[in-house]
């Protein structure tokens, strides 16, 4: 377990400015993530999930505290492709095929496509989108999209993972089979993935631990570890304890 | 700002034209074409200034050999100037979206491209420049602040999720640039290249009427005007208005091919950018700089061309001739005869072009089949060189006070009409629903929801109206009035008084961008009010 590899979040603070009325996102929000963890980041609308993600991507700067990806900058992480996200909603450039927004962060880091090919057809058919490679956006339903986008977000074999909420668009039976395959795709890469999500129950089954956050100011109010040996199966949905540990977050979430 | 037009038609192209063939629509035009030929038919028009349809197309048959070295000059001018106009609009459009400084830096030059009245440069161009070069610097200026403002309201439209997607791989300016922003502005582009082909074209035939050259559509329409012709005179009006309207087929037709799956699959969420605190002093820096960088700019490319300050005045030389010179008490007062004969009529003539519009467009949300009817005909005009077509006015409506405000009517109208109506059928069916619901009446939606929901296109609508309306005012005047400002041009031309050429073309330009500047402020203040925002 080394910090310097994972996730640090030192002590963030994030305000944004509304028209007159300011909204402290996050206050004094502190975080490791260690290296080959899986952290499942759970909280009401608005706490400040996605302004994390955004932070640890570089996509914005904290007001105070800083962040650490693998000893780095989140900017110089970025650009040296260890890091994979999938955002909240799919964000498809709509011009470009399924497969083509599969290969964008190749586009953008600058690696060969031809070196990738076998890896697109791999995830193409992970996310079961098969027959799918050469359509645009708009003639897929909103959980195909999702699932290009996480095929996206796994395309540069990340380090780093982040996904926003990465199957708030599928179907509960899709949900769990996703759930299932993300555990193996981690598994296998044991890349460290900090997963937004508001669902309990999958929370517990893919990650190590479970951050709890709380709104209005954003802060994390508790973190709940989980002991479940892997690969978990799915029968652990129906497991007592798994439904202990259900009711605990849940009344962590409603301030208890 | 001129981008206003192009935006709500964006997602379906070749709506218009769809329209157009529609069968009701394809009846009206048969309609008014058998009207137009019995009216033709019996000279009932001017005594014979509205020649039937049939008796254009005679004259065409026989003028035809005339015909092909005209367009050929008209369309070299124009299209030589549509490629550097838009060449210069789209990296202008890119680096302003990249850097929004550049853009208040030069909102001046901006501003006073958009508003200037072609045809007072056009003799300014005509002395200073040979041969070719004056259509290609009008057809360029008309092409540029259209395309400009579409390139940079499609940059900045751009999906912001896909832009945080390239961020989040560590692409920075240029990488979003080539990898979302450029390739999501397209179809914004597109839709402003179609409105700037057939503004080029008119930019060159006004840049014709100036004179310089024998060849070239404007040439021979000013040409033909004196010889009392009518058949002809509307053979080469119509000529000109088939080009400008094959120009703006060609690119619908090329932005449908191109754009049909750019549109966003969902709706963006993301949020408003925060505005940064404003520096008082910055701001009036900026404000200094963006009101003395088109005056700079003009004394610096005068001084590099080295034309002889005999003819070619720089800002300095006109505030000379205006101020310093023994005879410029004269000119001062030439001047300000021929403006207090212009603003009254621009004033008057925009009021009501304006007014038309805007009561027709607010009929048109109460009584729908209007605008079914009329639209297409409206939109056709937008591609039509209407302010080319003024002599025609002129030829029907004689050369008294009268054919001013026809003119002027007439050029600010339809862009008004479209606008205002385009604007009002985006006003969402929900909102007019809620009062009607509580039992208003139609009187009382307009009232309550069309006409406030209106007011930005209403706005949008008196900007693009402004500078066509001096436009209009001025053309009449030159061809027909022999009054005011356009008067006071043509005839400086004939006396080779370069002080006045300059004096006229700068005192236009200046009270078009005044006249632009009071309505953005008044439009500033009302939306804000509001809490609305300027319709693109
Ligand atoms: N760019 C911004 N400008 C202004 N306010 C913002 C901005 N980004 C986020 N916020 C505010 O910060 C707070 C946290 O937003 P964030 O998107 O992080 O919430 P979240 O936890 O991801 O919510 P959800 O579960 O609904 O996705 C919200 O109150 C939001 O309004
Ligand atoms: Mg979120």
């Amino acid at each position: 377990m080394s910090a310097e590899h994972g996730i640090t979040i030192n002590h963030v603070s994030r305000s944004f400015k509304g028209r007159g009325a300011v909204v402290q996102a996050l206050s004094d929000v502190s975080l490791a993530c260690p290296e080959g963890s899986f952290t499942a980041l759970i909280g009401p609308s608005g706490c400040g999930k996605s302004t994390i993600l955004r932070l640890a991507l570089g996509l914005d700067a904290p007001d105070t505290g800083d962040v650490m990806i693998s000893g780095m900058t989140p900017f110089k992480a970025a650009r040296s492709g260890k890091t994979g996200v999938a955002f909240q909603d799919a964000a498809l450039m709509p011009w470009r095929t399924v497969e083509d927004n599969i290969m964008l962060p190749l586009d953008v880091l600058g690696h060969k496509r031809a070196d990738y090919l076998a890896e697109v057809a791999k995830l193409v058919d992970l996310v079961g989108l098969n027959g799918f490679e050469k359509a645009l956006p708009g003639e897929l339903s909103g959980g195909m999209r999702q699932r290009a986008a996480i095929a996206r977000a796994l395309i540069t074999r990340p380090e780093i993972l982040f996904l926003d909420e990465p199957f708030g668009a599928l179907d509960q039976i899709l949900r769990r089979q996703m759930n299932i395959e993300l555990q193996r795709i981690w598994m296998e890469s044991r890349a460290t993935t900090l997963l937004v999500t508001h669902g309990i129950d999958e929370a517990i089954f893919l990650a190590d631990r479970v951050v709890v956050m709380q709104s209005k100011p954003g802060r994390i109010s508790r973190v709940i570890d989980v002991p479940f040996d892997r690969p978990r199966k799915p029968a652990l949905f129906s497991d007592p304890r798994f439904h202990a540990l259900e009711k605990e977050i849940a009344e962590a979430l409603d301030g208890q | 700002m001129a981008s206003n037009r192009t935006a709500p038609e964006r997602s379906d192209a070749l709506s218009p034209i769809r329209k157009l063939l529609h069968s009701s629509t394809l009846r009206n035009w048969l309609l008014l074409l058998i009207i137009w030929e019995i009216i033709g038919q019996l000279r009932l028009v001017a005594d014979g200034a509205l020649p039937a349809p049939s008796a254009i197309l005679a004259r065409l048959w026989v003028d035809w050999s005339d015909y092909p070295p005209h367009i050929l000059a008209t369309l070299e001018g124009a299209s030589a100037g549509f490629l550097i106009g838009n060449a210069l609009a789209i990296a202008a459009g890119v680096l302003f979206a990249i850097f929004p400084i550049t853009q208040r830096l030069a909102r001046g030059v901006n501003v006073a491209l958009f508003a200037l009245p072609p045809i007072a440069v056009s003799p300014i161009l005509v002395i200073t420049f040979s041969g070719m070069t004056p259509r290609i610097i009008l057809a360029a200026i008309a092409c540029y602040f259209v395309t400009m403002s579409a390139t940079v309201t499609g940059i900045q439209q751009t999906d912001r999720r896909i832009v945080d997607v390239v961020r989040a791989y560590g692409g920075r300016q240029w990488k979003t640039l080539v990898h979302a922003q450029m390739r999501s502005a397209i179809p914004s582009i597109l839709a402003g290249l179609r409105i700037a082909a057939p503004n080029a074209v008119l930019g060159s035939i006004l840049a014709e009427f100036g004179g310089g050259g024998r060849y070239g559509l404007g040439v021979y329409l000013i040409g033909s005007l004196g010889r009392g012709e009518p058949d002809r005179l509307w053979g080469i009006g119509l000529s000109a208005t088939v080009i400008a309207g094959l120009a703006y087929l060609l690119f619908s037709l090329l932005a449908t091919r191109l754009t049909g799956a750019s549109k966003a699959v969902t709706v963006p969420a993301s949020p408003p950018a925060t505005k940064a605190e404003k520096n008082p002093l910055v701001e009036a820096a900026l404000i200094t700089v963006s009101f003395a960088l088109p005056f700079l700019l003009w004394g610096l490319l005068l001084s590099i061309m080295g034309t002889p300050a005999m003819i070619a005045k720089t800002p300095l030389g006109v505030f000379d001739y205006l101020f310093m010179m023994p005879n410029s008490p004269a000119s001062l007062g030439k001047l300000a005869m021929a403006l207090s004969e212009t603003l009254p009529m621009t004033m008057i003539g925009m009021a009501m072009g304006l007014f038309f519009a805007f009561a027709l467009a607010l009929c048109s949300v109460l009584y729908p089949a209007i605008i079914r009817g009329f639209m297409p005909v409206a939109l056709v005009t937008q591609t039509m060189p209407l302010v080319a077509l003024t002599p025609l006015l002129v030829l029907i409506l004689g050369r008294g006070p009268s054919v001013i405000l026809w003119i002027t009517v007439s050029v600010t109208f339809f862009p008004a009409f479209v606008t205002m109506a385009q604007g009002l059928s985006m006003v969402s069916r929900a909102a007019i629903e809620v009062p009607k619901a509580y039992g208003a009446g139609p009187v009382k939606q307009l009232w309550l929801v069309s006409i406030p929901a209106s007011l930005p296109y209403l706005f949008a609508a008196t900007r693009l109206a402004v500078p066509r309306a001096l436009l209009g005012v001025m053309i009449a005047e030159w061809l027909a009035t022999g009054k005011g400002l356009g008067n006071l041009l043509n005839q400086s031309r004939g006396y080779l008084d370069y002080g006045m050429i300059w004096s006229v073309a700068v005192v236009s330009v200046l009270i078009s961008v005044l006249f632009y500047q009071i309505v953005v402020a008044i439009e500033h203040r009302v939306l804000t009010k509001r809490g609305m925002a300027p319709a693109q």
